[in-house]
């Protein structure tokens, strides 16, 4: 029988040649993942101007600014009334941004911590996942707008029923990604964590929920997409100030270089809150860091 | 020991009469088709199962539920995807100090995780994340979580059975190397007769209606093992004898 002795190499360089192979290959792993993600990139710079491009040609061939006007036209409408108010009397764009923007970041912030809680305890408890799904089940595919006259005649019209509605909207989207991320953990997850020291609690917040995140902050981009048509269209029927009403107000006028800046200025925030929830995505789930 | 599932009022034997005592040090294998009960019962051992008849007991002590003291290592390698290689071989030390079993400080906790690390061959890995990693060098660092928390009882399912041929060799090489240095006790689950012959001290043959432990072979090979041992006349004679009695 062969011996231990005969193995062509010690375990010790055995070993120092493994390693000097792996570091070769994880060192190319990362630049090749550098090299994809520029390319990304690039791709959809060009689409994007591509888009602006034949924008830019149909409104001049139109010649029409009423039914389309130009991309200049339209960014200039945008930069004139970020800082300048319309129609006369009211604030500028700036203000109309931002007064959308706390509607959505209060309803959206407490949609999800109600959210997950309620996901959490439907995971750990049977009974209430029973008692709570039906509701959620029933709730989920109404349009929030559906909600908006008895919100309008229970609140009133100030703030309060908007941020009800975005609550409504943002609850069953995030409870239900909760449970669903939560019943993807491995149940040997639990297990491995378990044999290595932790306790079920440190184990409920460490390994479960922690696991769960990613999927959670999908939930999370799902309902902020979910919370701006909410609050625009929210803002058109039953309100005095936000985005969404200077968009109804410019367009009752048919002043549309006004409603395309609205629609760009919504466009850009969106973009922007969502890059916000994809950075916290990758900061969670560093698989997804190219 | 045994272990009946009831689901739905049928009743399924999964584990009837299985006994075994494994002494300190020792490597024993549980091998047998799927079905024959081996997952069950180191399940039982980890402590994730309850037995509904008989008991296990390590170092005198009763089983009652996961510890540390009894790691295990799974087929898929499970690292946490969140963190780091190095934070992975950090979690067991830190979750027992969180649960308050020791009170070592981080600068130590540290030393230790970047000596398991050097010691699997990760060295220059402890920043990594885990999808950074290859296959064998995720399994590694799976063993080094596993070791930090120094079992003295290693439980291992089917470890090596989603690598593919070349990269599995070289984990029962490194398994072997590991266990020289260690010294830990392994109850190693396994369908691979090789693997059982290359790695085990004694081979527990598991199958039958309802499962339990058939067998116990000894394997009377020369110790430390490599897999250049696995074509001589000796090991192909265990071999054969462990197929008689799997099919006996």
């Amino acid at each position: 029988m062969a011996g231990w002795n005969t193995l062509p190499l010690s375990i010790e360089e055995w070993t120092a040649i493994a390693a000097a192979a792996d570091q070769e290959e994880f060192a190319a792993y990362r630049r090749e993942r550098r090299q994809a993600r520029t390319r990304r990139l690039l791709t959809g710079l060009v689409s994007i101007v591509v888009l602006l491009v034949a924008w830019e040609i149909a409104a001049v061939l139109l010649n029409d600014p009423v039914i389309l006007p130009t991309v200049t036209a339209t960014v200039h409408a945008f930069l004139h009334y970020l800082t300048h108010p319309y129609p006369a009397q009211a604030p500028p764009l700036w203000w109309d941004l931002v007064v959308s923007l706390r509607r959505i970041l209060i309803g959206f912030v407490i949609g999800v911590i109600l959210g997950v809680a309620l996901g959490a305890a439907m995971f750990a408890n049977r009974v209430i996942r029973h008692a709570i799904d039906p509701i959620i089940e029933i709730i989920r595919p109404l349009p929030p707008l559906a909600f908006i006259p008895p919100l309008i005649v229970w609140f009133g019209i100030g703030e309060l029923p908007k941020e009800v509605l975005l609550v409504f909207g943002v609850v069953p989207i995030m409870t239900i990604a909760t449970v669903a991320a939560l019943g993807e953990v491995p149940e040997d997850l639990r297990l491995c964590a378990r044999t290595l020291g932790a306790t079920r609690r440190y184990t409920l917040f460490h390994v479960q929920l922690r696991s769960a995140l990613p999927a959670i902050i999908i939930g999370m981009r799902i309902s902020m997409a979910g919370a701006w048509t909410s609050i625009v269209a929210a803002e058109m029927l039953a309100a005095t100030s936000g985005i969404g009403y200077l968009i109804s107000e410019a367009g009752d006028y048919l002043n549309m270089s006004i409603v395309f800046a609205g629609i760009i200025a919504i466009a850009v925030i969106g973009l922007v809150l969502d890059a916000l929830l994809r950075g916290l995505l990758l900061i969670a789930d560093p698989s997804r860091r190219s | 020991m045994g272990k009946t599932f009831r689901r739905g009022g049928r009743r399924t034997v999964a584990l009837a009469g299985a006994s075994l005592d494994v002494g300190a040090g020792e490597l024993v294998c549980l091998l047998g088709p799927s079905g024959c009960g081996k997952s069950t019962l180191l399940r039982i051992v980890a402590g994730a199962l309850a037995a509904d008849e008989g008991e296990v007991t390590v170092d005198g002590q009763r089983v009652a539920g996961p510890s540390p003291d009894r790691g295990m290592l799974f087929q898929s390698p499970l690292l946490f995807p969140w963190l780091t290689t190095k934070k992975n071989v950090l979690f067991g030390p830190l979750a027992q100090r969180a649960a308050g079993l020791h009170e070592r400080d981080d600068p130590e906790l540290e030393a230790g995780a970047v000596g398991i690390l050097a010691t699997v061959g990760l060295g220059g890995f402890g920043d990594a994340f885990p999808h950074e990693l290859s296959g064998g060098m995720q399994h590694r660092a799976a063993f080094a979580r596993a070791l930090a928390t120094r079992p003295s009882l290693l439980l291992m399912d089917e470890p090596f059975g989603a690598l593919d041929a070349i990269t599995r060799s070289r984990m029962h090489e490194f398994l072997i190397d590991v266990r020289q240095q260690y010294q830990t006790t392994i109850i190693f689950v396994t369908h691979d007769i090789e693997e059982a012959v290359l790695l085990g001290d004694r081979v527990a043959i598991m199958g039958g209606r309802p499962p339990g432990i058939r067998h116990i072979i000894d394997v009377p090979l020369d110790r430390p093992r490599s897999t250049l041992d696995i074509d001589t006349d000796s090991f192909t004679a265990v071999k054969r004898k462990i197929r008689a009695s799997l099919e006996g």
